[in-house]
């Protein structure tokens, strides 16, 4: 039998009496504050270098977040398309499967959407076209993840490079589209405006969330941001408490041991790629759903659209240790420190990239403390099973602990 | 005619670049750490290159060919500086290879424009008109009729790459390094158990894709474009390693791909008065190398073998 990170606490255990569940979260603690400490003191080293006091930097983040007029809905708006796509990531990734493609997936779904929204008015009345469009969006994302995944289900083609192939195609997808299906037809005579989709007609919006709270129209602060928070608790609830939740936890921890339990991986691999790529879908609704009429931003899709949140969600997502909880803290934190690339021009003379780096470096910190706290947690376990299994003289095989390890 | 022939100067361009790139992914990969921030690696090239040349070619005013080449130099350099950080956190530290190179493609991103600020004062392009190396036409090649403008007004540095295939397969497969480096790709475990370390040919291969990629990305910033720009790498970081994975980690068969690659690149390009390609969008041709390198991954056509420890920690004890 392997012994994985995910194996129940060894029953009846009398070497230490500390439960596991305390121990695996004293140590991702620890590890979360190490990590915060290395990025925030080479973070410190660079504004140093650059002759600034990083003192008045990261005081200036800080109240761009909090503070500032707007603050913390720019932060919340900001965190939106990253809990989709983090949570996107994490799903495959509970079942072992490393879904590099939510960047393609979200653009394709950008484009089914924003067609469903051009399109369906006359079918979907009044305010059944948000939720219409919504729906598209989710099938063009798990239409384009059902592709890899089939790929690998069908043929074991590895997904990382067969979704990194797939992104390619997405760039050129959208820009098809937008200058043949979907090509900006009723332009202002005369006017030159930039590649883009129609204006969707205002039912096809996602409402604004932030005037409720008493915020201004300019953050976008929408209702998106409580169905992302819905989203994450919805696929809390499956992977703990659902079947397919528990199957793709097997076939993450060992694909054979849960063939061997009568798992079918194929078709666990499959659902959370689909899954994975409904939730992709909704990346892209923040940019192109939520309007500011007064600075005519969003409601339609342009050609500068807003890239790599596919690839930002990778890193919230390990931030968040890939628990849908972990995850909502970790992009609204992450969308603070983004928060601060607007401000650092302003208040500070440090570069606004500064934040893209710190961001860098909190993340690489971050997978190595967890990887490596993770790893002594794993040690100590194998230690104790090994020694129970002394106690008792248990028969059957050796415990692979280089299984467990990797 | 002398269209196919303009198309194919333009090939050789992208060729030059692909082929760079994703031999450094073929470094990295066959000593068994997958590198999918080619990417990112190649902009970090683009902007210490670009600096390099204008900085000793235009400021100190080292003129031609010193000044283009101390660029490629320094893009080379930077890019094996910067892929440190993926070897630190995949070989010393053993986190996911996929993790890491994500993590490189974002912060290239930003440390490009970082850079940026601090070489030429705007974060997203540098002035036009930095110095390269004087363009060549390749003897008798280039004088054939109608078909000889392939050969006219490239860069030296296109030849670059013919005059590196054969003593790169001959380090991968003759020399001890090079053999020790594959096993390291294949099976770290027997590696070990012959007394040879494996993160240190790991860390090789790491750098070595960097200092690759990072040369590619400054040939595209000084040869080609003659300024850095932001976003002129244009995925090609991807297409390099798609043309890895046609390859099936060959650098003689890499030729081929890049060369298929770089040449859809340029369909585009040169040949969009052609009737066929008139009445296909660009944007499909742009995706050939991308449907191609996943019809081929999928065993539809052929079937390709990555190295079998790629991707995998290893766990050895003393190294």
């Amino acid at each position: 039998m392997a012994i994985t990170a995910t194996a129940p606490p060894a029953a009846g255990s009398g070497v230490k009496t500390r439960p596991e569940w305390l121990e695996r979260a004293v140590g991702q603690g620890l590890a979360l504050l190490l990590a915060l400490v290395i990025a925030l003191g080479l973070g410190a080293i660079i504004i140093l270098l650059y002759g600034e006091s990083p003192l008045a930097v990261y005081g200036s983040i800080l109240r761009a977040s909090t503070t500032d007029k707007d603050g913390p809905a720019w932060v919340l708006s900001a965190a939106t398309p990253l809990i989709f796509s983090a949570l996107a990531v994490s799903v495959c990734f509970k079942g072992g499967l490393f879904n590099i493609g939510v960047e393609g997936q979200y653009l394709v779904a950008m484009v089914t959407a924003a067609w469903a929204a051009l399109h369906l008015g006359d079918i979907l009345p009044g305010p059944l076209l948000m939720w219409g469009v919504l729906l598209f969006g989710i099938l063009g994302g798990m239409a384009y993840a059902a592709i890899p995944g089939a790929l690998k289900v069908k043929t074991g083609a590895h997904e990382v490079v067969t979704t990194i192939m797939m992104n390619g195609i997405a760039v050129s997808l959208v820009a098809w589209a937008l200058n043949n299906p979907l090509r900006y037809t009723n332009a202002p005579a005369g006017q030159n405006v930039d590649l883009r989709t129609n204006i969707f007609p205002a039912h096809a919006k996602v409402p604004d969330l932030g005037h409720l709270l008493g915020y201004g129209p300019a953050p976008r602060l929408s209702w998106l941001f409580p169905l992302a928070v819905l989203a994450a608790a919805i696929v809390w609830f499956m992977v703990k408490r659902m079947r397919l939740g528990y199957e793709a936890r097997a076939v993450g921890a060992s694909v054979g041991s849960a063939q061997a339990g009568g798992i079918g991986i194929g078709s666990v691999q499959m659902k959370l790629f689909l899954i994975s790529g409904a939730l992709a879908g909704l990346v892209g609704m923040q940019q192109i759903l939520v309007n500011n009429a007064s600075t005519s931003t969003g409601g339609y899709l342009p050609q500068n659209y807003e890239a790599t949140l596919g690839f930002t969600g990778i890193a919230v997502a390990f931030l968040g240790q890939n628990n849908p909880i972990g995850i909502v803290f970790a992009a609204i934190f992450w969308a603070s420190l983004s928060r601060g690339e607007s401000i650092l021009p302003i208040e500070t003379d440090m570069p606004r990239e500064f934040v893209i780096i710190l961001q860098g470096v909190l993340i690489m910190s971050v997978v190595i403390t967890y990887t490596l706290a993770k790893r002594r947690l794993e040690r100590r376990q194998t230690g104790r099973v090994l020694a129970e299994e002394e106690i008792v003289a248990a028969e059957g095989g050796p415990v692979e602990v280089g299984e467990a390890l990797s | 005619m002398s269209k196919l022939g303009f198309a194919i100067s333009i090939a050789f361009t992208y060729f030059t670049i692909i082929y760079l790139t994703g031999l450094g992914g073929l470094f990295s990969e066959r000593s068994g750490i997958v590198n999918i921030g080619l990417e990112g690696l190649m902009i970090i090239g683009t902007v210490t290159g670009s600096f390099g040349a204008y900085y000793f070619g235009a400021k100190l005013g080292w003129g031609v060919p010193a000044g283009p080449i101390m660029g490629l130099l320094l893009g080379l350099t930077c890019g094996a500086a910067f892929a440190s950080i993926h070897a630190l956190a995949t070989v010393t530290f053993k986190i996911d290879h996929i993790v890491s190179g994500v993590v490189i493609n974002l912060v290239a991103v930003g440390l490009a424009r970082f850079l940026s600020t601090i070489f030429f004062g705007q974060a997203t392009q540098s002035d036009p008109g930095q110095p390269h190396l004087h363009v060549i036409s390749i003897p008798l090649l280039s004088s054939i009729p109608a078909f000889g403008r392939a050969f006219q007004g490239l860069s030296p540095f296109v030849l670059f790459p013919f005059l590196i295939v054969f003593p790169v397969w001959w380090v991968l497969n003759r020399t001890r390094w090079g053999l020790r480096l594959r096993s390291a790709g294949e099976n770290p475990e027997a590696t070990r158990s012959l007394g040879v370390a494996v993160a240190p040919l790991r860390w090789e291969g790491v750098l070595i894709s960097g200092a690759f990629a990072g040369l590619a990305g400054a040939f595209l910033s000084v040869e080609i474009v003659n300024n850095w720009r932001e976003g002129q790498t244009l995925g090609l970081g991807f297409i390099a390693l798609a043309a890895l994975i046609l390859s099936n980690w060959n650098p003689i068969r890499l030729m081929g791909a890049a060369f298929l690659f770089g040449f859809a690149q340029a369909v585009p390009l040169a040949l969009r008065d052609w009737p066929i390609i008139r009445s296909i969008p660009e944007q499909f041709v742009n995706m050939t190398p991308y449907v191609v390198t996943i019809v081929v991954l999928a065993g539809f056509i052929g079937r390709v073998r990555p190295p079998a420890a790629a991707g995998k920690a290893y766990e050895g004890t003393t190294t």
